[in-house]
């Protein structure tokens, strides 16, 4: 019989393969917020007294999360504000910021919308449009330094001390399988539900819905009837990540634990792997724009100086 | 028996036999089902649901490559 293991109800709404546990709205709904409270204070995501700077996108993952972080702002546990950035992707982007816009509203949070014109003088579109340098590399690399930057940046403006971002349980097996199948031992010493960093000129970055499955966010959002923008990046597709997802999804229709196992077993191995690899770097400001750097220049100024001398 | 299906502004009314599930549904047409929720006559409904005559049946994608 299909009814809720909670409250008995037959109007189930899921049926998680993972574990069998089957529920209704309201208690699916209830249990993934208690799910996610319960991660936040496991990890010591959030204390008492921080400023959250939220990453609003006006998607799926960034406007659940501000739907359960704002029920620490109302019980006066942090201070909460929303940031969404515009990269300037036609077509794209403007549905996202104005239903971020719409959500914060909603919620009462203090929300700014910023740019990549704003602070770089460009936009995405315009960088991939106009990339010739010889080492091309795809939009979401640039994409993410440039957002990276910003968070940081406005963090700092804002006086925010945690970075909350949306970055799901699918987002996280995505980045391990990446980082390891390229080999890229530094990025997977990264990884993680808090970001580490020995520089205090980096706010720290938290990610309160690591353990939740996209589908499942998906189905929050659908259930609680929150109002958000369901589109995919038309530059997602050419990413390493794009296709690493995929394989990830096709394996769970078989093996709907594989997610949980690659996270779980990471999370073990990675102190050993922290201990091995990780390496100190020595923090410098940027010659150019003062934000944290290991080089000489940061990685944003350094795309931008190389665009500048390829005109 | 018929049923009317809508798959983001995309509505069709199809037509099948014998006894039926949503998952049934979606595979019919090459749908992943882990990439999508699906709602029943206005109410979220699990893969294995049955489908009836005269059902209106969403197909809302909540995954996007990338």
């Amino acid at each position: 019989m299909n009814e809720c293991d909670k409250c008995g109800s037959p109007d189930i709404i899921i049926k998680k393969k993972q574990s069998g546990q089957k529920l209704c709205s309201n208690c699916f709904i209830e249990s993934t917020k208690k799910k996610v409270l319960k991660d936040i204070r496991r990890q010591n995501l959030i204390e008492k007294g921080d400023k959250v700077l939220l990453g609003l996108s006006g998607g799926k993952d960034s406007v659940m999360l501000l739907d359960i972080l704002s029920t620490l702002k109302n019980r006066g546990i942090i201070d909460l504000v929303a940031v969404t950035i515009d990269e300037g992707i036609e077509g794209y982007r403007e549905e996202g910021v104005e239903l971020a816009i719409k959500n914060a509203e909603k919620y009462g949070v203090e929300h700014r919308v910023v740019s990549f014109k704003q602070y770089f003088g460009t936009t995405l579109d315009k960088i991939i449009q106009n990339n010739s340098l010889e080492v091309r590399r795809n939009a979401c690399t640039y994409c993410g330094v440039f957002r990276r930057w910003i968070f940081n940046r406005v963090s700092k403006e804002v006086g925010a001390t945690k970075i909350a971002t949306g970055h799901n349980l699918d987002d996280e097996t995505q980045s391990i399988v990446m980082s390891y199948l390229e080999g890229n031992i530094q990025n997977l010493t990264r990884i993680g539900p808090k970001s580490q960093s020995k520089s205090d000129k980096f706010t720290v970055k938290i990610k309160p819905l690591r353990e939740i499955p996209e589908k499942e966010i998906g189905l929050y959002v659908i259930a609680k009837e929150l109002d958000v923008h369901f589109a995919g990046c038309p530059y997602a597709g050419e990413s390493f990540r794009a296709e690493i997802g995929t394989i990830l999804k096709q394996l769970t229709v078989n093996h709907p634990t594989i997610m949980y196992s690659t996270l779980r077993g990471f999370d073990r191995i990675k102190p050993v792997l922290k201990k091995e690899f990780a390496t100190e770097s020595v923090f410098e400001v940027c010659e150019i724009c003062g934000e944290p750097s290991a080089a000489r220049l940061c990685k944003a100024c350094s795309f931008l100086k190389q665009w500048e001398n390829q005109d | 028996m018929k049923i009317n299906v809508k798959v983001g502004n995309n509505e069709d009314t199809v037509t099948i036999s014998g006894e039926k599930t949503i998952k049934d549904l979606l595979e019919s047409m090459e749908i992943a089902a882990e990439t999508v929720v699906v709602k029943k006559n206005d109410y979220i409904v699990i893969d294995e649901e049955l489908l009836e005559d005269g059902d209106s049946i969403e197909v809302i994608q909540v995954i996007y490559g990338g």
